[in-house]
């Protein structure tokens, strides 16, 4: 009886921690921030903070149903630059409207690429986009020849920084991409063919599914997400500037999905759960530098952050007697 | 066809380099000279060196991303150890270091369970961010004339890194091909439960490849290190690309159990061939990134479409 009742209490502590667990450290982590320094309990540094993890929340979508359907991308940093330089650089020839709708649609060809590799030429998607992280930093250099691109187009920089009805565009324009994402997760019959293929790629081939479509839909879709990132970003600093521009961005939105609750290696996952660690990432980024903290730290800390939530996963699984 | 394989999978870095040399040779008169070639052996010792450990990591199935950042935490802890315990000291300590990084990522994979990629590339970020501050951000310079004598010293008119790369290279050929640990990791990267059912402990295999890689990373960080005399946190990025693919296109393959060292030492000297190339053109240097991340998406080409036949054969139930 007693072990039947600690099982159930651990099935328990796991279900909840997958609901609510997330939630959980985000509160706790503004708690210690904001009992430590009165700059970050405001208003104007929530709001910003909300902002900010836009950039991860958006770029984030794609990956997670990337992730869900088994694969990895870590090429989407460099991509972000390379779009980012190419796409700002049409502004004089073709407008600011024109120039980000090019700059969406050149991201997701490229994401579409990556997928006709990984699938029709059968290289896994880890190394395959680890060579392309380099090809498209490099071809992001080659460019501009290693100057960034100032931006004073309008309508480009309102993406980043415009406001309706007082609430940041980067935070309306998230809202919008995560009822798309979430339209086509789980009200859609695509979205079921993403977890199908995430959860046995074998399974989903015999029951008729398309696998390398779906996974080649999966990588054009982080390239799209990945462009409408660019774009807010870019106009965020005002400037595209092919070294730095996301530089280890692959690294956070990994970080965000698995935090999040996605399984690695595929299977169901949450958009919600990486709604929020997006701004956990965030706010811990926002507190350590507004502590002063070596951004050297930031990035041990984050790196941590990763090791953990993989291993919290795992952790919760096995708590719940499931194996991946 | 699959005798053509076999060959090539031994010796297809070999028809790389050949053409490599005819389309040099005929660039360039200066590269038929004993002392161009050995530079640019001499150039290809760190891919070489850190290829070596990254073989033993994929044959066994893994694979390390933080191997530049182990460099650069080898090179900051020489710098800081020089002056403090004399340079043999240093260096042992610094290699120590390095190989402890290595134990960490092991023991994460094996005892957290956690995916290879995912934590040396948290490693990667996590030993940036030592290295930074472990230097203070800054770059430290070393003093000590006589400690450049590992990266620039020759013995008997040879150049010290290439003997370093030699040996290296004939402690790992033996430790790949004749010993019970290289077939241990074959055995893990071929079929990882299987190797698990006959009672070899699989963790500890791991846990000894992750030492090996970031040791081997750790011995290219002292080289740089000395060639420079500057002790750089931020050494070498995007160097792990190099290892990989310097692996990858010696012909170990990706699907893991099969490693081949020889192609490794060739494939990196391939790489430091197309890096004089480039230089010859006098291109800008983000060419070498584009260049490298194109060798590695062409290997990889060809490593899947080998497998791709080597599989239809199989079903066919032929005996490979």
């Amino acid at each position: 009886m007693v072990d039947i009742r600690s099982r159930n209490l651990k099935v328990k502590v796991a279900q909840q921690w997958e609901n609510f667990g997330m939630l959980f450290i985000l509160v706790l982590i503004l708690a210690i921030f904001s009992s430590l320094d009165p700059n970050f309990r405001t208003v104007y540094n929530f709001i910003s903070i909300f902002k900010y993890s836009t950039f991860i929340a958006i770029g984030g979508i794609g990956m997670a149903f990337c992730i869900m359907s088994g694969d990895f991308d870590i090429s989407v940093g460099s991509m972000l630059a390379f779009v980012g330089v190419l796409g700002s650089s049409f502004i004089p020839f073709i407008g600011g409207v024109g120039a980000v709708l090019s700059t969406i649609v050149i991201a997701s060809i490229l994401g579409f690429i990556n997928g006709i590799f990984i699938t029709k030429l059968r290289i896994p998607a880890f190394i395959t986009t680890l060579g392309m992280l380099y090809i498209f930093r490099a071809l992001a250099y080659l460019y501009t020849s290693n100057v960034p691109v100032y931006i004073e187009n309008k309508f480009w920089l309102y993406i980043g920084n415009g406001k309706i009805f007082n609430i940041n565009f980067p935070i309306i324009l998230m809202l919008i991409c995560y009822l798309g994402g979430y339209l086509l997760l789980r009200k859609s019959p695509f979205g079921r063919y993403i977890v199908a293929v995430g959860t046995n790629p074998d399974a989903s081939r015999l029951s008729g599914i398309n696998v390398d479509k779906v996974r080649i839909i999966v990588f054009t879709l982080v390239g799209f997400f990945v462009g409408i990132s660019s774009v807010v970003v870019s106009a965020n600093l005002g400037s595209a500037n092919p070294g730095q521009l996301g530089q280890g961005y692959e690294f956070q939105v990994i970080t965000a999905v698995v935090l999040g609750g996605t399984i690695l290696g595929g299977g169901n996952g949450s958009l919600g759960g990486l709604f929020v660690a997006a701004l956990i990432i965030t706010a811990l980024k926002n507190g350590l530098s507004l502590m002063q903290v070596d951004s050297y730290w930031q990035d041990v800390a984050t790196g941590l952050v990763l090791i953990f939530a993989v291993a919290l996963n795992r952790i919760r699984y096995t708590l719940l007697g499931q194996r991946e | 066809m699959i005798k053509f394989l076999k060959l090539y999978e031994r010796f297809g870095i070999f028809i790389f380099i050949i053409l490599g040399s005819i389309f040099l040779a005929i660039a360039s008169p200066n590269f038929l000279q004993t002392n161009t070639i050995l530079n640019i052996i001499a150039q290809g010792t760190y891919g070489a060196i850190v290829g070596f450990g990254m073989t033993f990591a994929i044959t066994s199935g893994g694979f390390d991303l933080s191997v530049a950042a182990v460099m650069g935490l080898t090179s900051v802890f020489l710098s800081l150890l020089i002056p403090v315990l004399g340079i043999p000291l240093a260096i042992i300590i610094s290699l120590l270091v390095a190989s402890s990084v290595g134990l960490v990522n092991g023991l994460i994979i094996t005892k957290l369970n956690v995916n290879p990629l995912i934590t040396t590339l948290a490693m990667m970020t996590i030993i940036r961010g030592v290295s930074l501050l472990v230097a203070g951000g800054r770059q430290i310079v070393i003093s000590e004339k006589m400690f450049s004598i590992i990266g620039t010293g020759f013995l008997a008119g040879i150049p010290i890194p290439i003997i370093i790369m030699v040996v290296l290279f004939i402690f790992m050929f033996f430790t790949m091909y004749h010993s019970p640990f290289g077939r241990h990791v074959s055995a893990v990267g071929s079929n990882e439960s299987a190797a698990r059912i006959s009672g070899l402990n699989v963790d500890l295999i791991k846990i000894m490849v992750f030492v090996l890689v970031a040791f081997t990373a750790g011995v290219a960080g002292v080289i740089r290190t000395s060639q420079t005399l500057i002790g750089i946190p931020t050494m070498s990025p995007g160097f792990e690309l190099v290892a990989i693919t310097v692996t990858i296109l010696g012909g170990t393959s990706l699907a893991g159990g099969r490693g081949n060292i020889w192609g490794t030492l060739f494939a990196a000297i391939f790489i430091s061939m197309i890096y004089y190339g480039l230089n010859l053109l006098n291109v800008q240097i983000f060419f070498q990134m584009l260049s490298v991340g194109t060798v590695l998406i062409i290997a990889l080409f060809i490593d899947g479409a080998r497998n791709r036949y080597l599989e239809s054969v199989r079903a066919k139930g032929i005996k490979v």
